[in-house]
């Protein structure tokens, strides 16, 4: 998980202990994010009441903005951190709920065109970073775990690719560490280049889906533009995970081919054990919400319920992340990622422009 | 994520707790959800 390398841990070993050895962080992701909501709120209020035009800044921001400020300050005490590191927990959670807010019909026909631009970056990016981390002299290994983390979706990729090729620990944590620290940095970069470009919703929260590698990074870009375009994003994000079986099985056959990576014998379970379940509870919820299962007040209340996830999602991403950590990992591998994602963010804008322009998305 | 070394991964959780919410919203336990 992102936390290990940004968010050490004290593991009890008992399941009560483990259980109740949560709840201080879950509290504190729920205190901080509630805290970006407060501050949204009262910022309005306060324009409202003294007639002020105030620039309306998303709770999302807040959170993750106070969240930074508690890590690279006093820093997350050793009893919030296991709770803390639930923040990817509550992200999935979300997620399905989310499907609630999509007919299958849209899921459909965003995620087929989604899919379809997630297979051209997957190429594209792969290719690209391989080549890029050749050309910086990087360790092979470390070069594809890159080239999964910012091809696929971050984080998670790395760690399950870490497990198929037989990564040094040490490649995982370079190659990490250089992602969520570019994470970071599109969490603010995105929605400026977007209002810059003056990008609709839809067209923006696919390009943040497509480009931005964590699924928390990717759902909070997309939501710091706008609510709808927080939807797009993930399911534009959604689709690139929902491939990460694919890629990493690819790999793992690859370094086995060099024997240095045990084989793959069952294939079918290896491409299960990877693959994201949330992507099929999404579905299943967005499913039942197509088929009128649930009512109107329903859907609002399941959709208010994948709002609180994302924000306990928010708050940790802001706590979870070090500076000061992520910045004693090294230049090389940073360089390679900052490049690389430059030119992978350039070529999924031109993806998706070329789309907005022949499907008026 | 490691999913190999337990019988129920992260994701699966996930899954069933918004399912268990999706359930509570339908069969009316939770009404309304304040935002």
């Amino acid at each position: 998980m992102a936390s290990s390398v940004t968010l050490p841990q004290v593991r009890p070993t008992s399941f009560s202990g483990r259980f109740f050895g949560l709840i201080p962080g879950i509290l504190l992701l729920l205190v901080v994010g509630y805290a970006g909501k407060f501050i949204e709120q009262s910022i309005a209020h306060y324009g409202k009441a003294r007639h002020l035009v105030l620039p309306n800044i998303e709770y999302v921001l807040w959170a993750i903005l106070l969240g930074l400020a508690i890590s690279n300050t006093i820093g997350v005490p050793a009893i919030f951190r296991a709770g803390v590191a639930t923040y990817e927990f509550w992200l999935k959670a979300g997620i399905v709920l989310l499907g609630a807010r999509f007919l299958l019909g849209d899921v459909l026909r965003l995620g087929g065109l989604s899919l379809v631009l997630v297979f051209i970056e997957l190429a594209v990016a792969l290719t690209f970073m391989t080549y890029l981390g050749r050309g910086f002299k990087l360790s092979p290994k470390l070069v594809t775990l890159l080239a999964v983390g910012s091809s696929v979706c971050g984080v998670s990729a790395i760690i399950a690719t870490q497990g198929a090729i037989d990564a040094d620990e040490e490649d995982a944590s370079y190659a990490i560490a250089a992602i969520l620290a570019l994470g970071a940095i599109s969490l603010f970069v995105f929605p400026v280049v977007g209002h810059a470009l003056h990008m609709s919703d839809h067209a923006y929260g696919l390009w943040t889906g497509l480009a931005v590698d964590n699924t928390a990074e990717a759902t909070a870009a997309g939501a710091l533009y706008s609510d709808a375009a927080g939807k797009v994003a993930v399911l534009a994000k959604t689709c690139r995970n929902a491939l990460i079986g694919f890629v990493v099985l690819g790999y793992a056959i690859y370094w086995a081919s060099k024997g240095q990576a045990a084989e793959v014998k069952n294939k079918g379970a290896f491409l299960w054990s990877k693959f994201p379940k949330f992507v099929l509870g999404f579905l299943l919820i967005s499913l039942l919400a197509t088929l009128s299962v649930f009512t109107k007040p329903q859907l609002t209340a399941l959709g208010n319920l994948s709002r609180w996830a994302f924000l306990l999602t928010f708050a940790g991403v802001g706590l979870r992340t070090n500076l000061r950590e992520l910045g004693k990992q090294g230049a090389r591998p940073f360089i390679v990622g900052a490049v690389g994602e430059v030119a992978i963010a350039l070529i999924t804008l031109g993806l998706v422009f070329g789309a907005d322009r022949w499907f008026h998305l | 994520m490691s999913t190999s070394t337990r019988r129920f991964s992260l994701d699966s959780w996930a899954v069933l707790l918004a399912l268990a919410a999706a359930l509570l919203v339908r069969i009316g336990i939770l009404q309304t959800v304040p935002w």
